[in-house]
This record gives structure tokens, C-alpha cells and sequence, in this order.
């Protein structure tokens, strides 16, 4: 029995034989490529990846693998079908692969190659530097979306739904069809990949962020923070550790959350300053604003921090802004949001410490570096105020503790004077004993006499009858 | 290879590969406006029938088809898929057979001739494990060819396992008591299969004899452009 080739061929790569493990790092000194073969972009949020070992993200997001329900589907398959689709990309990272080149080349079946492909797609890992097109064609989709579907304001509870139709985790929306128990993502309602039978009407829209964004109620903000002091900067355990929040969620609220009067004021203080500087400055409003945001928000962050660090999509925004505004601006909105900062603290708590920092940014400022000095003196003025806090929870622990020594103080105090008082009552029961029994005693002498007597008397009066 | 299931079961099983995982072989060949799409893959069976839909766009996205493929791709697979389904509530029989398979088959520049024994009640058989293996051993350096001759295991397999459906079809309308169907079973079973005991007699060897030995060798080939152009001319005749 003879298989056919397929006809149409994919541009031909430099076939590898996909069960030879090669080196973890992607260099490839004996293939002939044009670009240099050393550097692999992969992004930030990507960065657990390794092809030593699995990740916790890729057993939350491909269970099938992990949970032994079928005897094929195990980690070391998943390795295989992840370990040489990243190769195959990574043979040529400037060309996009597709899943159709990949599924050819692997020995398995094609659905879950597929769903193992999705994933290193959605997680750039392959195919990065086509991302831009894929988000405008996310975007044209979720638009359409919006536009076709029922909106019905009945929310379900479940936090964490998987589609059926390309089993993956659905985030933001999804579709909920009540009549044949389907779920589906907004990419596969659009596509319309459902059944045969069902209809796209039949689906209502279920909003997932919309659930969560209702009130926080104080049991969850302290929740969040309990999360943030364990975890730090695991925002999946945070969320986990939060019923029912989203990631997102919980960083949102994290960054809304007011901590302690002295920020607000010194936000709302610098923010004014530095408006007014730029718009004797004035580049352009919008992007001083969006700088200002940018410019701050670092600071505004290290603020936050030792609870939560700097996650990594807001880092990368503000670089990003500070980037497109331009390094001078950048440093002129940095140095104004430091000086403001330095000088409202140095307002609010006269101590040595600031004249410490001052020093310390003169010191630095003295270095040549535009950038290096804003971020330095950021980063100085982010320690004062780590320090500064500190000596504040400080104080509260000796207050704290002082309180509650003098409770203890008082305690002794009362037991002593009960002590006292025992005392004396007890003194004053033996006085009363003491006197009963010697009632008693004279009652029984007199008993005695009194017999005596009784019978003297008696013989008295016997004679004196006679 | 795992271990095989050393007790000969003549009691009807459910229908399913013999094979470890369940996985159903799919061939696709389809033609429109002029243009020609062949393939051949493996399916979970377990997998949703949206994902029919999503694998034939994806598809089709991929090869820059024109989209009139996309529904024709998506009935053919739905349609061997039910087929398969069909097979899969009803009983089949497997005595203790050891099959021949052979593979014939050209992908890209390699061509693939062998012929090897393969087990028919060991249900964590995996073709899958020997398409590596062979590829790894004879060197191939094409990646297309492994998934191909797992492919071709698999459909060979398929069709013995229908035809085990149907006779156990034919043994139940022609039953007459249980003897019946026994000797029945065993006089099927030796259609195309081997019987281990007269191979195994005490006289006779394990060995293969050396002039059967060429029989069992795999061949494997590289050819060049033109072989492979003529090879396909070939090809294209006999099935118009």
C-alpha cells in the first residue's frame, strides 16, 4: 500500500531529525544562516521556558499531557512535539512556520500537535516577530464580535473555563451555549467552530472580567495583600490565593489600592508640579501626559514595592513610553517627579535620612549619564523611603509593644491587690475561727460548771428540802 | 516494544486499534478547480468534531488553499471519522494473530520497502514508537517520513481490524454454538496470519532462514529529482 505525498510543499528548511536532542542553547554552528544564529528573541513573560524541564505554565495550560488519562499523551510525548517545533522555528526565526510544516514532520496525532502549536504560538516562543499583524486580526475579530453578539447580563460563577472548541483557557469573554452544554472562546465563535447542528444564536455572551470587576470587598483586599507579602511577585499565586479574581484583577486593584495618606498627598503633589513644568516646557500635551504617566509610574511602583515588584507588562509600557517620548524628556519628567518627591518628604519627616539622599543624588548627579541619573536617583529615592518605612514599622512594633507591657503591668498590679485582699480576708477567717473556738471552749468550761453547779445546787436544795 | 498479551482470547472484544492509543487514520484526497490536495495524518477520535472545523481552516490557511477546501476538507475527515465511529459499539474478534505488514512508500526523495510481523492482540502496540525507531535507525534525515510510515502502519492495521468486525459479524449470523464459532475463528484466523505453534515446533528454529531473509529487510532509498518527477507522472497516470 503506497501513501501519497502530499502536493503542495512548504519551502523547503534544513530537515533535522527530530528525535536528536540538541544543546538547550539555540546555537547552531554547523548550519549555513544568513542572520546570526546566537540570538533568539523570546518575550519576558515567556522567559520559564527551557528545554530541560516543564514548566508549571504548560501543565496548567495542556492538562491532556499531564494527567495520564490517555497512555500516549504523556510528558515525554509533550516534550518531543514542544522540544522540535521550538527547533524547527528556531532553524529560521525570521520565517513564520506553520502548523501544517510542523504537523507533517511529528509522529503523533495532529490534535494535540495542534494544541501544543497554539500554545508556543500564543507564548511567542515561535513565530514572534509576526505578532503585530496577529493582534490586528484579534482585534478586527473581537470588534466583530462585539458587534454580533447577544449581550445577556446573566454571569456565571466559574472562574476558570476551558472552550471546547480549541481547548484553551478563556480569558477575557465567551460564548455559553446552554442547549448543547458548549463553551467557547470568542476566536471560535467568530470562526464559527461548533457543531454542526448549533447555531451561533444559540450562544450568549459570558463576560469573564466583567464577573470579577464588581465591588472588592475588604476580605478580598486583605486577602490580596496576604497573597502579595507571601507570594511577591507571582501574580498567578496571588490570584489563585484571591477567590475569584483574575490576574489582572488583582493587579489593577493592587495599583488602585491607597497606601497611607503621605503617597496620595506626595502623588497628587508631584503630579500638579510636574503638569505645571511641562506646560511651561510643552513638547506636546499628550505625550508630556502619557511621559508623565510613564515617568512616574516607575516610581510610583518602586512606592508600592517591598510588597509588590514591578510586573513585567507595566515595566515594559513605561519603557516603552519613556522610549517614543525620548531620553531627554524622559530625564527632565524623572529629575522633576525626584525633586518634587525629595522635597515633600523633606517637608513631611525632617530627618537625616533626606540629607542623605540629597547627598547621595548630588553625588549622583554628578555622573554624565542623562538616564543612568534619573533612574539612580530613583532608585536612591526608592531606598530612603524603603529605609524610612522601615523605621516607621519600627516605631509602631516598640508602640506596640510598649501597650501591651503596660497591660501586662496592669494585670500584675490587680492580681497583687487580689492578692491582698485574699489575704486579709483569709487573716480575718482565723481571727473568726480563732474566736469561735475559743466560744467554744468557754462554752464547754461552762457547761462543766454549769453541771457542777447544777448538782451542787441540786444537793443544795435536796438539803436544804430535807 | 512493550510486552505482549501472551493469552489467546477467542472472546469478542470491542472494536477499537489495536494499537495503544486510539487514534484513527485519516486520508485526505481532494480536488477542486484544478488543484490537488493529498494527505494523510493521524486523528484523535476523542477530540471534538469542532476541532474538524479548526484543523481544515488551519489547514487551508497554511497551504494558501482556495477556501471551497475548507468544507470538502472538513467532510472527508468527518465522514471517515463516523465511519470509524460506526465500527466502534460492535465486537471483534482477535485470536492470537501475527500479521505481515508491509510498507511501500515514497515520501518527498525516500523511498520505504519493508516487511515485518507485527502482533494483533497487543493492544500497546505503537506505531507511532516504531515509526521513530525506524527513523532514527536507517538515518532518514527527512522529518515528513516518520509521521508517513506511522501512517501506513496504522491504516493497515485499520483495515485488518474491520475485517475482524465483519467476520465476527459473519460468525454471529452463521453461529452455531460456541464450538462453532471456536472452530470458526480458528480456521479464519489463519487466513493471512501465522500460527505461532507450527512456526515454533520443536524442530524448527526461531531463526529466519537466510533466504528469506531479503523478504524482511527494509530498503530504504534516496532518489533524485527526476526519479521522483517520473515516479509521480506514474502515479498520477494509474489513478485518473
Amino acid at each position: 500500500m503506497a501513501a501519497k505525498s502530499p502536493v503542495k510543499e512548504p519551502p523547503g528548511t534544513s530537515a533535522v531529525n527530530p528525535t536528536t536532542p540538541l544543546a538547550p542553547p539555540p546555537v547552531k554552528p554547523e548550519l549555513p544562516s544568513s542572520s546570526e544564529p546566537d540570538v533568539v528573541n523570546v518575550p519576558s513573560y515567556s522567559r520559564w521556558f527551557s528545554f530541560d524541564s516543564i514548566s508549571e505554565c504548560e501543565v496548567k495550560f495542556l492538562p491532556e499531557f499531564f494527567d495520564s488519562r490517555s497512555p500516549s499523551k504523556n510528558p515525554r510525548v509533550y516534550r518531543y512535539y514542544r522540544d522540535s517545533i521550538v527547533k524547527h522555528y528556531r532553524e529560521n526565526p525570521s520565517r513564520k512556520i506553520t502548523f501544517t510544516d510542523v504537523r507533517r514532520t511529528l509522529v503523533g496525532d495532529v490534535g494535540s500537535i495542534r494544541r501544543v502549536f497554539d500554545f508556543l504560538e500564543t507564548w511567542g516562543l515561535i513565530n514572534y516577530f509576526a505578532s503585530v499583524k496577529t493582534l490586528k486580526w484579534e482585534d478586527k475579530e473581537t470588534k466583530s464580535s462585539a458587534a454580533s453578539a447577544e449581550s445577556s447580563s446573566a454571569l456565571k460563577e466559574t472562574s476558570k473555563r476551558l472552550c471546547n472548541g480549541c481547548k484553551t483557557l478563556c480569558t477575557i469573554a465567551c460564548f455559553a451555549c446552554d442547549k448543547y452544554d458548549l463553551t467557547l472562546c470568542a476566536r471560535c465563535y467568530v470562526r464559527g467552530n461548533h457543531r454542526v447542528g448549533v447555531s451561533s444564536s444559540d450562544f450568549r455572551r459570558v463576560e469573564i472580567s466583567e464577573e470579577a470587576r464588581s465591588d472588592w470587598t475588604e476580605k478580598e483586599t486583605l486577602q490580596l495583600l496576604e497573597a502579595i507579602m507571601h507570594f511577591g511577585d507571582d501574580w498567578r499565586k496571588v490570584a489563585q490565593h484571591v477567590s475569584g479574581k483574575s490576574e489582572k484583577d488583582c493587579i489593577t486593584h493592587f495599583i488602585k489600592l491607597p497606601f497611607g495618606q503621605e503617597f496620595v498627598c506626595k502623588e497628587s503633589d508631584s503630579e500638579d508640579v510636574d503638569n505645571k513644568f511641562f506646560s511651561i516646557n510643552n513638547p506636546s500635551d499628550a505625550v508630556s501626559e502619557s511621559e508623565n504617566v510613564g515617568a512616574t509610574s516607575p516610581s510610583k511602583r518602586m512606592r508600592l514595592t517591598p510588597l509588590a515588584d514591578a510586573s513585567n507588562p507595566i515595566m515594559a509600557q513605561a519603557a516603552f513610553l519613556s522610549a517614543l517620548a525620548g531620553v531627554e524628556i524622559a530625564e527632565v519628567a524623572a529629575r522633576a517627579a525626584v525633586t518634587t518627591l525629595s522635597d515633600v518628604d523633606d517637608r513631611a519627616s525632617k530627618g537625616s535620612l533626606m540629607r542623605n539622599t540629597r547627598q547621595q543624588e548630588a553625588e549622583v548627579a554628578s555622573n554624565g549619564d542623562a538616564t543612568q541619573n534619573a533612574l539612580a536617583r530613583a532608585s536612591v529615592d526608592a531606598s530612603s523611603l524603603i529605609e524610612k518605612e522601615e523605621l516607621d514599622v519600627e516605631k509602631a512594633i516598640s508602640g506596640i509593644v510598649e501597650v501591651q507591657m503596660k497591660e501586662i503591668q496592669d494585670k500584675i498590679i490587680r492580681f497583687e491587690s487580689l492578692d491582698l485582699q485574699m489575704e486579709e480576708e483569709w487573716k480575718q477567717l482565723e481571727q473568726v475561727k480563732n474566736l469561735l473556738f475559743v466560744d467554744q471552749l468557754s462554752v464547754l468550761f461552762h457547761k462543766s460548771n454549769a453541771r457542777k453547779n447544777g448538782d451542787r445546787t441540786e444537793e443544795n436544795v435536796k438539803t436544804d428540802v430535807s | 516494544m512493550k510486552l505482549p498479551a501472551t493469552s489467546s482470547s477467542k472472546a469478542p472484544v470491542k472494536f477499537r486499534m489495536p494499537t495503544e492509543d486510539n487514534l484513527v487514520p485519516i486520508r485526505l484526497d481532494i480536488e477542486t478547480e484544478g488543484q490537488r490536495y493529498k494527505d494523510a495524518f493521524t486523528w484523535n477520535p476523542s477530540d471534538p468534531d469542532s476541532e474538524v472545523v479548526v484543523f481544515a481552516k488551519r489547514t487551508v490557511r497554511d497551504l494558501k488553499l482556495p477556501p471551497q477546501f475548507i468544507t470538502q476538507i472538513a467532510q472527508s475527515i468527518q465522514t471517515q471519522l463516523t465511519e470509524f465511529r460506526s465500527y466502534e459499539g460492535q465486537d471483534m474478534y482477535t485470536a492470537e494473530k501475527i500479521v505481515p505488514i508491509k510498507l511501500d512508500l515514497r515520501v518527498n526523495h525516500t523511498l520505504i520497502k519493508d516487511h515485518f510481523l507485527w502482533d494483533l492482540n497487543n493492544y500497546e502496540s505503537d506505531p507511532e514508537e516504531f515509526a521513530r525507531t525506524f527513523c532514527n535507525d536507517m538515518g532518514i534525515e527527512d522529518p515528513e517520513v516518520g509521521p508517513a510510515v506511522a501512517f501506513a502502519i496504522r491504516e493497515q492495521l485499520y483495515e485488518i481490524a474491520i475485517q475482524s468486525v465483519a467476520s465476527a459479524r459473519e460468525i454471529k449470523i452463521s453461529k452455531k454454538g460456541r464450538r462453532g464459532a471456536e472452530h470458526a475463528i480458528s480456521s479464519k484466523g489463519g487466513g493471512n496470519a501465522l500460527d505461532l505453534m507450527k512456526l515454533f515446533r520443536y524442530n524448527s528454529s526461531v531463526v529466519r532462514k537466510r533466504k528469506e531473509w531479503y523478504v524482511y529487510e527494509p530498503i530504504v532509498d534516496i532518489l533524485s529529482n527526476e526519479e521522483v518527477d517520473a515516479l509521480e507522472a506514474r502515479e498520477d497516470r494509474n489513478t485518473r
